[in-house]
């Protein structure tokens, strides 16, 4: 059965299509060339005067990791707006509350009724993936992925302090990818998670975890080394050291030269550009941030641009995140501390705009937004749901695209921050291109998914269809159409069929020796068997809603 | 029927508590060390029938009598919930479509500690931070054992550790009754502290013990019994410790306001994080509490609470681990779907046995530290059907 979107205005950045007029042929859920003029077209909607993208991808968004699971439970109260029989009691916005703590039915309901159909985790515990990928599972309509947190695991920063050769350490990195049913290998405060456990306060790049005795960049030189060397695609996912401190940029920077020219992205970077400068020593460092992506052609970023309104950080970096924790709003939070692998921290905010630092982050984002000059090396997230709930995405895309809406937000700031913000000379607007770079081919390039986030041949027919507006937030809040592998989901911005994603996952080869090593470490100092610590194929799929889909190509 | 190749393990996870052990021999459950896992993987299998008032009818009459009778009530609540995740999804599901709300059989205790969550959060570690880090471990109002018989075994007395010497560890147990403290004896004959206070002043003694870690002094001698300076000893082990664990466990703390009690331990951790570290611990847990728990919250982004269950018209009642434990009480139909060793005073109106997860199907888990979740085998043949099964027919006769 063949589908035929006509005349349909296609932004598909991965092959250079910047709004062409074209037509689009969908067959058992890919994307087709034009079939022969003998095959029956079973079915043809025309999309005169509509602007079509692939499905969005969100590199970022904590869907699935149990922090936001734990901040559900803590937060009861965000969800009381939802109980109101009034219509007029509540008006419901994006950066509502109840967003940053959504069910997983409603995330899956919300990411696609926006044209999302691909959610990427970042911070999948290893000792807790199977958590991560049954709250994911209970999600439905988009696909998902999660990347696996290491760096702060004792195993391997045993690994590192006994001097193992990088053989050692890519066979782990690259077991844990297969053990964890995850797409990429994130990093968060390297070393800094554990050196907590040791009462650690905080650690900067050069400075030794004091058990351990290795260093930040060590850890980060060893794993972007190893991601590299097993062939995964996704560059190290790293959240640097020094979350949310004023004067970071520098430590942010140092961290771009780490990793000797491997690719390293680095995450939510608006959280680690501040400078320390002005009267309250608070400032904005987006230019030099900014200018060190442009110039560093091995590091990407995404944003965690922040949005006013009350929503909740939930962070594996437990370091920062109980330094962070007398600023908890409601005043409640949770330290974890976890199984010697990593920790979390979940802490619930509001970001005001007549507060200065609050305000200044703001402007840092849509700064580095606008200053990073390649839409491929720049990814549009709000870091759901540290920044603002991922709600806010036609928001912060129409602070992108309009100059005139960003100038009218900016006049509403604390004025203090007006007054160290440059934000307002800043003349770019992003057009519907670079919006389909970010948030479509960039995302699935970066990720390594050669069959999303694009309109050819070959590709899952994953397509979103919007009426264009001048208005850019009416227009990506609601699409027309949403197809999810093929099939007609979303019409007019409502759900009309459910279905249930795909994970997406590398499974990169590993000298199967290593889990002799491994076996042992289990054996003396875990809590669990290591066959019980890997997610099998079979499991993922056992509710019979889940499958697994490897990116893997041929060992590089 | 499940296929007989799906059975060949000799080693298996065991449901009977919260912590989970996956090093069950089953095929010899008399060798384990838990009195509660060789009760639960030596409970004999009775391919017992559905019934309806206590008569024998087929799956299909009762599935349907279950969904006429949900079909009529006005207020129903799916209650017990005594199951593993696959099961919880499904029951969920079925709780959706009649609009019930759902709670666990251990809700009073849960809630418990769901209070203090959501009054004041809490800083907490995982039974692998304690095995390998911790140096004091303080018991508060319990002696763990009496709930997770291999706590010490598995997670304080081990050989190795990463970062202390499990056999010098500092074992306090401070309050409660009727403790069995030989567990916090090390191997090598170190004894424990014991400072005894009965369970009613453990509100009273926890107040005295956050308020000397956050640096006040007490005009008194001594408190509930308990010397001042033996209280002021353990504190200053506690801010010594390179990482203090303080463990309680909600059951064992059945008195009004428990929640202030547990509050005091979370908040005493608090204070000792600001200059060393510390961390909390709950344990206790079982028939899937916390699976319920954190399935219920992402699947509403609520947690589960605590119902008066004389305020429902009919109970859905679903447990699948504890057949000893008797329906609740109430005068409203129940429709008890679980273990087909369940016995009855008075039958219910409808009963379904099903599978129980570990024995007769395969399932999932999240130990009581919340973080780990594993895999249960299937471990013997059953031909009975899972509860997902039994809620997914019932779906389809709500619709
Ligand atoms: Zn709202
Ligand atoms: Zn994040």
């Amino acid at each position: 059965m063949i589908t035929l979107l006509k005349n349909a205005k296609v932004y598909d950045p991965a092959h250079g299509v910047d709004g062409v007029k074209k037509d689009i042929y969908i067959r058992n859920g890919h994307i087709i060339a034009k079939p022969s003029k003998t095959e029956k077209i079973h079915e043809a909607m025309d999309l005169s005067g509509k602007v079509v993208m692939a499905g969005a991808i969100d590199m970022h968004s904590h869907i699935g990791g149990g922090k936001v699971n734990i901040a559900r439970m803590m937060l009861p109260e965000y969800q009381e707006t939802l109980k109101y029989a009034d219509p007029e009691a509540h008006v419901c916005g994006p950066q509502c509350s109840h967003n940053a703590t959504p069910s997983t039915i409603v995330t899956g309901m919300h990411y696609i009724e926006m044209g999302y159909t691909a959610v990427f985790e970042p911070a999948v515990l290893g000792i807790n993936a199977r958590q991560a990928h049954l709250e994911m599972g209970d999600t439905p309509m988009i696909d998902k992925g999660g990347y696996a947190m290491l760096g702060n695991d004792d195993y391997f920063l045993r690994l590192l302090a006994n001097k193992a050769d990088q053989k050692a350490i890519n066979d782990y990195v690259a077991w844990t990818l297969n053990a964890t049913q995850t797409i990429g290998i994130k990093v968060v405060n390297p070393g800094g998670i554990n050196a907590f456990k040791f009462n650690q306060r905080r650690l900067d790049l050069d400075e030794n975890n004091k058990h351990y005795a290795v260093s930040p960049r060590q850890i980060l030189k060893s794993l972007s080394r190893a991601v590299h060397d097993i062939g995964v695609a996704k560059p190290l996912h790293v959240h640097c050291n020094n979350l949310g401190v004023a004067g970071n940029f520098q430590t942010t920077l140092d961290t771009m030269g780490a990793s000797d020219g491997i690719p390293m992205h680095l995450t939510h970077i608006q959280f680690h550009s501040y400078g320390a400068e002005g009267d309250k020593k608070f400032s904005s460092a987006a230019a030099e941030i900014a200018e060190a992506i442009n110039n560093n052609k091995h590091i990407t970023a995404d944003v965690g641009q922040i949005l006013f309104g009350q929503t909740v950080t939930a962070s594996g970096d437990n370091m920062m995140q109980h330094l962070n924790a007398g600023f908890a709003n409601p005043k409640k939070s949770v330290i974890m501390d976890i199984e010697c692998d990593a920790g979390c921290g979940v802490v619930p905010f509001k970001y005001r705009d007549e507060n200065y630092v609050n305000a200044m982050q703001w402007a840092i984002g849509l700064e580095i937004f606008l200053s990073v000059e390649d839409p491929w090396r720049v990814f549009l997230t709000t870091d759901h749901p540290n920044g603002a709930p991922f709600t806010s995405y036609p928001h912060l895309i129409r602070l992108l695209m309009d100059k005139s809406f960003r100038a009218e937000a900016f006049d509403k700031l604390n004025l203090d921050a007006q007054a160290m913000s440059n934000l307002k000379a800043i003349e770019r607007e992003y057009s519907l291109y670079e919006i389909a770079t970010m948030t479509r081919a960039g995302a699935a390039k970066l990720i390594g998914m050669d069959n999303q986030g694009h309109l050819g041949e070959g590709a899952a027919a994953n397509i979103t269809v919007y009426t264009e507006q001048s208005d850019k937030e009416a227009m990506f809040g609601k699409p027309d159409y949403v197809f999810k592998d093929g099939e007609l989901v979303v019409k007019h911005g409502e759900v009309v069929k459910v279905v249930w994603g795909k994970t997406h996952t590398a499974k990169p080869a590993y000298d199967k020796s290593v889990e002799k090593n491994l076996k042992e470490y289990f054996e003396k100092y875990h809590t669990i068997q290591l066959d019980n610590y890997k997610i099998s194929d079979d499991e993922m799929a056992a509710d019979g809603r889940n499958s697994v889909i490897s990116h893997t190509k041929a060992a590089g | 029927m499940q296929k007989s190749n799906n059975i060949n393990t000799t080693t298996a996870t065991c449901p009977a508590c919260g912590m989970l052990c996956d090093d069950i021999n089953v095929s010899d459950p008399s060798a384990n060390t838990c009195a509660k896992s060789i009760s639960f993987f030596s409970q004999p299998i009775t391919e017992s029938s559905p019934t309806i008032a206590g008569k024998p009818v087929s799956l299909d009459e009762a599935v349907a009598k279950a969904a006429s009778i949900l079909k009529d009530a006005q207020h129903p609540i799916f209650a017990g919930l005594s199951t593993d995740l696959s099961g919880f999804r499904a029951a969920f599901n079925s709780a959706q479509q009649v609009n019930a709300p759902m709670m666990h059989i251990n809700a009073e205790s849960t809630w418990r500690n769901t209070k203090v969550l959501q009054s004041k959060g809490w800083q907490t570690t995982t039974l692998m931070e304690v095995k390998n880090r911790a140096d004091v471990i303080l018991c508060i109002g319990t002696d763990v054992v009496s709930h997770n018989p291999r706590f010490f075994e598995r997670n304080v007395w081990n050989k190795e550790a990463l970062f202390t010497n499990p056999q010098t560890r500092n074992i306090i147990y401070l309050g409660g009754e009727g403790l069995d403290t030989s567990h916090g004896v090390s191997p090598n004959g170190k004894q424990p502290t014991v400072l005894p206070c009965a369970t009613k002043a453990l509100p009273e003694i926890t107040a005295a013990l956050r308020a000397l870690i956050q640096g006040k002094t007490l005009n008194t001698d001594s408190i509930t019994g308990i010397a001042v300076k033996d209280l002021e000893t353990v504190v200053t082990q506690l801010k010594e410790a390179s990482y203090a664990v303080l463990i309680w466990v909600a059951k064992d703390f059945s008195f009004a306001h428990a929640e202030l009690t547990i509050e005091n331990i979370t908040e005493s951790v608090v204070t000792l994080n600001k200059e060393s570290r510390a961390m909390a611990l709950a344990l206790g847990g079982s028939d899937g509490d916390t699976t319920v728990n954190y399935a219920h919250t992402w699947l509403s982004a609520l947690a589960p609470e605590e119902h008066d269950l004389k305020q429902y018209d009919t109970v859905v009642w679903i447990n699948s681990f504890s057949p000893e434990k008797p329906l609740p009480t109430t005068d409203a139909p129940i429709i008890a779907i679980g273990n087909s060793q369940t016995q009855f005073v008075t039958p219910p109106a409808v009963f379904i046995p099903v599978a129980t997860p570990a024995l007769d199907c395969a399932g999932t888990l999240f130990r009581v530290d919340s973080s780990i979740v594993l895999p249960l085998k299937q471990t013997r043949e059953s031909a009975l059907p899972t509860l997902s099964t039994v809620m997914n027919k019932m779906d389809a006769l709500l619709t």
